[in-house]
């Protein structure tokens, strides 16, 4: 694939801008969001050194959406092309989860498909991971190899830009323009770059490492109490599930509008209370430890069953969100020495 | 007849709009007891629905809700489609508010059946509770309208008292037929109130049944509570968790295997159940 380097990202920003609508991150606070792209704005572009706060999930499964109308069924608004710059190597990983879901064969979902076929994707290398990103526990990088359309790593004096797709290739050559060739100090830089974030996230967890598979270890975790003990700190707000990047759970709810009936398609999660009972009351999962449990399960066991994948891409947006205080690393240490004790 | 109805494949037909409903008309309304109702559907499309004994609907009534409702008529029986509903929730009371030739939504057929197949040339025990009645009656009507398929039918089903027994006229009917054998009893009846049948928990039926354990197949479907209870009386008769299949209520909200809320541990109730061998779900801690 194509790899080109440019001295300045703003002329490719504008490039894009010019053919589709293009989210960039913004500082907000302490952390990034994602927020739409002003062609021809002064505005300096903030290259984020690591994820944004919010995921990418948004885009692709907003927060709601309109599912089915009726009378007049409609197909589903028209969605432009878009292009999301500056995602990490754990949203990529996020990103090929859901696809694994709302692809499904028998059952894909129209209105993530459409979404996702017109979004171009723009990655980055990260640079200076949180204390919270621990990616490498599950196999995870601080740069992107595979699932980008183009790829920006930052480099002393400019971008080193990769095409990851034909789509990405297509950009490169389009707008030849604005790349020359890379020297080959910035190719040395980069991979010495990536070396050492990488061994800094491994020296940030490395007191988190597992003895085992993790899947192993959660599977044999059933009986144990150290999700109980957990649930003693959650008060059961939901943000883990609802800033998780491959959480999927959603709820189906209908409208009245003026002049038809809408359904509607809206994120739901399964540590609320009731997620589950039916209408005669019955509830499967009451206790919030079991739903805790449930959560974990499904992440590191049921869906590496069904899809043969981990669900957890270790981006750390879960303990950073976290009123209760919970990490999500501590609790599968705990599962892994209780693991350990009991072979 | 029973084979040329009986779709080969599982998938919904949705062509991609996996969340929008087809309209049906509301042919009729019958009042089974106070809190249950029999609707017969058909598609306004005049499509036939390609259901299984054993496979739930999402019934929707628009601006109100939607909610998953097993169907109770065979597909042996014509291309309508019944619904056994009891008014438990906001979608099923606004259902109850609907008269014959009111518009409906629905979705579906979802998840997985009774498979009719491998019960064939074997005995079987059809055992239901409450309004678990509801899909066992598609599974009885297909059973009687390929009555030659099958060996020996016993029908058992347990209502709390005399007003809630469902599809009373047909229970009557298999009662007297020659060609199945139906046992029905309540678990209490008020002074005053006629009844000439079983009083007693359904499980009281099973002992005195005459099973042969190599030729039978048990159907449970019913509350939770049952399914406990009812195989502790099946395993002294020789049957294990291969021969039990039971029918488990969960709330499916988007039949296709996404959504999440109708998990048992790994297994989606809308796409790997409802129907489900005893075996593949024993092991499960509250599934049953």
């Amino acid at each position: 694939m194509k790899t080109v380097f440019t001295s300045e990202l703003k002329p490719l920003l504008e490039a894009f801008a010019e053919q589709t609508e293009l989210y960039v991150p913004k500082k907000s606070g302490e952390y990034y969001t994602y927020t739409k792209y002003k062609a021809g704005s002064d505005e300096p572009l903030e290259f984020n050194n690591i994820r944004t706060c919010t995921t990418v999930k948004e885009f692709l499964f907003p927060v709601c959406e309109l599912a089915a109308t009726y009378p007049e069924p409609t197909e589903p608004k028209e969605i432009r092309q878009f292009a999301v710059f500056g995602l990490k190597d754990c949203d990529l990983h996020s990103m090929a989860v859901l696809d694994k879901v709302f692809f499904e064969e028998d059952f894909r979902d129209a209105l993530y498909i459409k979404r996702r076929e017109k979004m171009f994707t723009i990655s980055s290398d990260c640079f200076d991971p949180a204390e919270t990103c621990f990616c490498t526990l599950f196999g995870g990088k601080s740069f992107a190899e595979k699932g980008f359309d183009l790829n920006v790593s930052k480099v002393q004096d400019g971008f080193i830009i990769e095409a990851g797709s034909e789509k990405g290739e297509e950009f490169i050559s389009k707008n030849s323009g604005l790349f020359s060739e890379v020297p080959a100090a910035a190719l040395t830089q980069r991979d010495e770059g990536r070396v050492e974030t990488e061994k800094q996230l491994k020296q940030n967890n490395v007191k988190y490492k597992l003895d085992a598979d993790v899947k192993e270890i959660v599977e044999s975790s059933q009986d144990s109490e150290a999700y109980d003990t957990d649930s003693q700190s959650c008060v059961e707000c939901q943000a883990c599930t609802r800033i998780c990047p491959t959480c999927h759970c959603f709820y189906l709810y209908d409208t009245k509008q003026s002049d038809y009936f809408s359904k509607m398609k809206m994120w739901d999660s399964c540590i609320r209370c009731s997620y589950a009972t039916v209408a005669g009351g019955e509830n499967p999962r009451k206790v919030l430890g079991d739903r805790i449990k449930h959560r974990f399960m499904h992440k590191f066991v049921y869906f590496m069953d069904r899809y043969g994948t981990n669900m957890c891409v270790g981006c750390g947006r879960c303990l950073e969100t976290c009123i209760g205080g919970t990490d999500t690393r501590e609790l599968l240490k705990k599962l892994s020495d209780e693991f350990k004790t009991k072979k | 007849m029973c084979n040329s109805v009986v779709p080969k494949t599982n998938a919904h037909e949705c062509d991609g709009k996996l969340y929008l409903p087809f309209q049906c008309k509301i042919e009729s309304v019958q009042e089974l007891t106070r809190t249950e109702k029999l609707f017969r559907l058909s598609r306004k499309d005049g499509k036939p629905f390609g259901h299984k004994p054993g496979q739930f609907m999402q019934v929707s009534i628009t601006g109100i809700g939607e909610a998953p409702i097993s169907v109770s008529s065979s597909p042996t029986r014509g291309d309508y489609l019944e619904l056994g509903v009891r008014k438990a929730g906001t979608l099923t009371n606004a259902m109850h508010e609907l008269k014959s030739g009111d518009e409906i939504g629905l979705r579906g057929p979802f998840g997985t059946f009774f498979d009719t197949e491998s019960m064939k040339g074997k005995d079987l025990l059809l055992i239901s509770g409450g309004c678990g009645l509801a899909p066992m009656r598609a599974l009885i009507q297909y059973v009687e309208d390929c009555r030659k398929d099958f060996g020996n039918v016993t029908i058992l089903y347990g209502a709390k008292s005399p007003a809630d027994v469902l599809y009373q006229s047909e229970l009557e009917q298999w009662q007297n037929s020659d060609k199945l054998s139906c046992q029905v009893t309540v678990d209490t009846v008020s002074s005053g109130t006629c009844w000439d049948s079983n009083v007693g928990l359904i499980t009281k039926l099973i002992p005195p049944l005459d099973i042969n354990a190599d030729k039978t197949v048990a159907v449970i479907v019913g509350p939770p509570i049952m399914y406990k209870f009812v195989t502790l009386e099946l395993y002294p008769k020789g049957l294990s968790d291969k021969d039990i299949i039971v029918s488990l209520e969960r709330y499916m909200k988007c039949g296709v295997g996404k959504c999440g809320h109708c998990t048992i541990d790994h297994l989606y109730c809308c796409t790997d159940g409802p129907v489900f061998t005893l075996d593949q779900v024993a092991s499960l801690k509250g599934a049953i």
